[in-house]
């Protein structure tokens, strides 16, 4: 074969190397399948549980799907106040961001307590979780408007509310998309997770459970599980991008906003 | 049009483009004292004269042009443009070209134009045709469907002026709108707005930090001295026009350039 592999096929080899190896090394004994069940086991197992995983699924994507509504319409609505005014910028601010590096799962079992080990609990700790990020990256979204695009606009005869709908929201949408996918990404961590800790429903808890009584299939098929959920709203998140954000393309801010992106989601819990 | 109920008319309405500015004033307050950038501004401009504002960073040239825009209020006097005051920006009245960046990135070249234009709510057809007319007048006719950043800077810079022209007032104001261009495109995009000049006859008001490119230009330059911000000269620039290259090494163009720096040293 020829040395010039494009970007894209060679990702697609790695993608299919790793699914290969997952497959063999179990298999040829390399790895034991107590630490690395089959590729084909781990399908098996989930295949013939397909129903539990199913209900499994539905409760943990009705918990994502309220929570990232929680969180992402609390952070861009919070974060549109903050970052547009300067009064509650001063006051908010500063807590958020001691808040931020607090690992909020501590709150957790306070939340179990308060609601209980249903989806409640689950809810309220991943849109906490979520939010921050994504309000942050609205308030700084607003907050580096190019001030020369607000007075150009101001110079063509702008009401306030023209320059909110034709200015700051088109403005600010690539940097709130970016704080979408950083936010939702933590809300499929913190539902998960809190499944994981204390629960009686989700994948989170399936992969618990099965890994206390070490059926490692089980607990692999449930990870494979999160893994799809993760891949499914990150290409949502891109489509939204491409859809919205048409005029970053090209842009040096594009890419570096892409990188800082695919930096910030490496540390999850 | 605003209004001209709180105008007395006491003599003949000027003509539209006329700008006047009589003993204007700027003061800036700050925490712990106030600046004053501008003091005791007065000057004329007559309809379809190409001026050009230069002085040393921070003499309140922008200031007077924001002024002149509607965009700030002075603290002490008035101006005109078209006879009447300017209490907000107007767009019927003044266009004002910024320096790079001010397109709206998310915006092709033809929808940037067509902004002023749909702030007011003009039907969309007409809105287009005016777009496609004032495109044509920068030379950038078939380029309506690109988006800003997928031009060169001139190029920008020249969708900027169509946005300043697509309303056709007649004054354009512009705030360094070449500043960030390299040498030739320079030059280039100062022909390219004399021709539109020419064809067009509005009033330009120009603000610059080249004192080549103010003489070149223009057809008076004034001075403005450093905070706080004074005229201190008003030159007439005789120069034949067209202008050419020429003429930037001749005797005449030499001494109106140091006739300005002059001035600009000594306030620096």
């Amino acid at each position: 074969m020829n040395a010039r592999i494009s970007a894209k096929t060679l990702r697609f080899l790695i993608v299919i190397s790793l699914i290969a190896l997952w497959e063999l090394l179990p298999r040829t004994g390399l790895i034991p399948e107590l630490f690395l069940p089959s590729l084909s086991s781990t399908l098996i197992a989930g295949w013939t549980d397909a129903g539990e995983y199913g209900h499994a699924l539905v409760v943990t994507l009705y918990e994502v799907v309220v929570s990232m509504t929680f969180a992402c319409g609390g952070g861009i609505l919070l974060g549109a106040i903050v970052g547009s005014l300067p009064r509650p910028r001063v006051l908010i601010m500063p807590m958020v961001s001691s808040l931020y590096a607090v690992p909020l799962v501590i709150l957790y079992p306070v939340f179990t307590v308060w609601l209980g080990i249903g989806s409640e609990s689950k809810i309220a700790f991943a849109s906490i979780y979520g939010f921050l990020p994504t309000m942050l990256a609205t308030a700084a979204g607003i907050q580096t408007i190019d001030p020369q695009l607000l007075l150009a606009a101001r110079s063509m005869g702008a009401t306030l509310s023209q320059r909110l709908v034709r200015v700051i929201i088109p403005a600010a949408i690539p940097t709130v998309l970016s704080g979408l996918r950083v936010g939702g990404a933590l809300v499929i961590v913190g539902v998960v997770v809190s499944e994981m800790l204390i629960s009686s429903a989700g994948i989170g808890y399936l992969i618990s459970r099965y890994r206390t009584i070490l059926d490692s299939p089980h607990v692999f098929a449930g990870v494979l599980l999160v893994l799809f959920l993760a891949i499914a709203f990150n290409a949502a998140i891109r489509w939204i991008e491409r859809k919205a954000a048409i005029w970053q393309t090209g842009t040096r801010a594009g890419q570096a906003n892409d990188e800082i992106n695919s930096g910030a989601m490496q540390p999850a819990t | 049009m605003q209004p001209l109920a709180n105008v007395t008319p006491l003599k003949p309405p000027a003509r539209a483009g006329a700008i006047e500015v009589k003993n204007v004033g700027q003061v800036f307050r700050g925490r712990s004292q106030d600046v004053v950038a501008l003091e005791d501004v007065s000057l004329e401009i007559k309809p379809g004269r190409f001026v050009v504002l230069v002085g040393p960073s921070g003499c309140g040239k922008s200031t007077l042009l924001m002024m002149m825009a509607g965009l700030r209020q002075q603290t002490s006097g008035t101006i005109t443009i078209s006879g009447a005051p300017i209490p907000q920006p107007d767009p019927d009245r003044v266009g004002v070209v910024f320096q790079e960046a001010s397109l709206f990135p998310w915006l092709t070249a033809e929808d940037n134009v067509e902004f002023p234009l749909a702030l007011r709510g003009v039907p969309k057809a007409e809105r287009r045709a005016k777009a496609q007319d004032a495109l044509k007048l920068v030379g950038l006719d078939g380029f309506g469907k690109r988006h800003p950043h997928e031009l060169s800077g001139g190029m920008k810079q020249r969708v900027s002026i169509a946005r300043g022209l697509v309303q056709d007032p007649p004054v354009l104001l512009m705030d360094e709108p070449f500043a960030a261009l390299d040498e030739q495109t320079r030059m280039t995009m100062g022909d390219e707005l004399l021709r539109i000049w020419a064809a067009t006859g509005k009033t330009v008001v120009f603000v610059t930090h080249s004192l080549t490119e103010a003489v070149y230009l223009a057809d008076e330059v004034i001075v403005m001295s450093a905070r706080p911000g004074r005229i201190v000269d008003h030159l007439q620039v005789q120069l034949p026009r067209p202008r050419t290259y020429e003429m930037l090494s001749g005797d005449a163009f030499g001494s109106l350039r140091d006739r300005i720096w002059r001035h600009i040293r000594k306030s620096a």
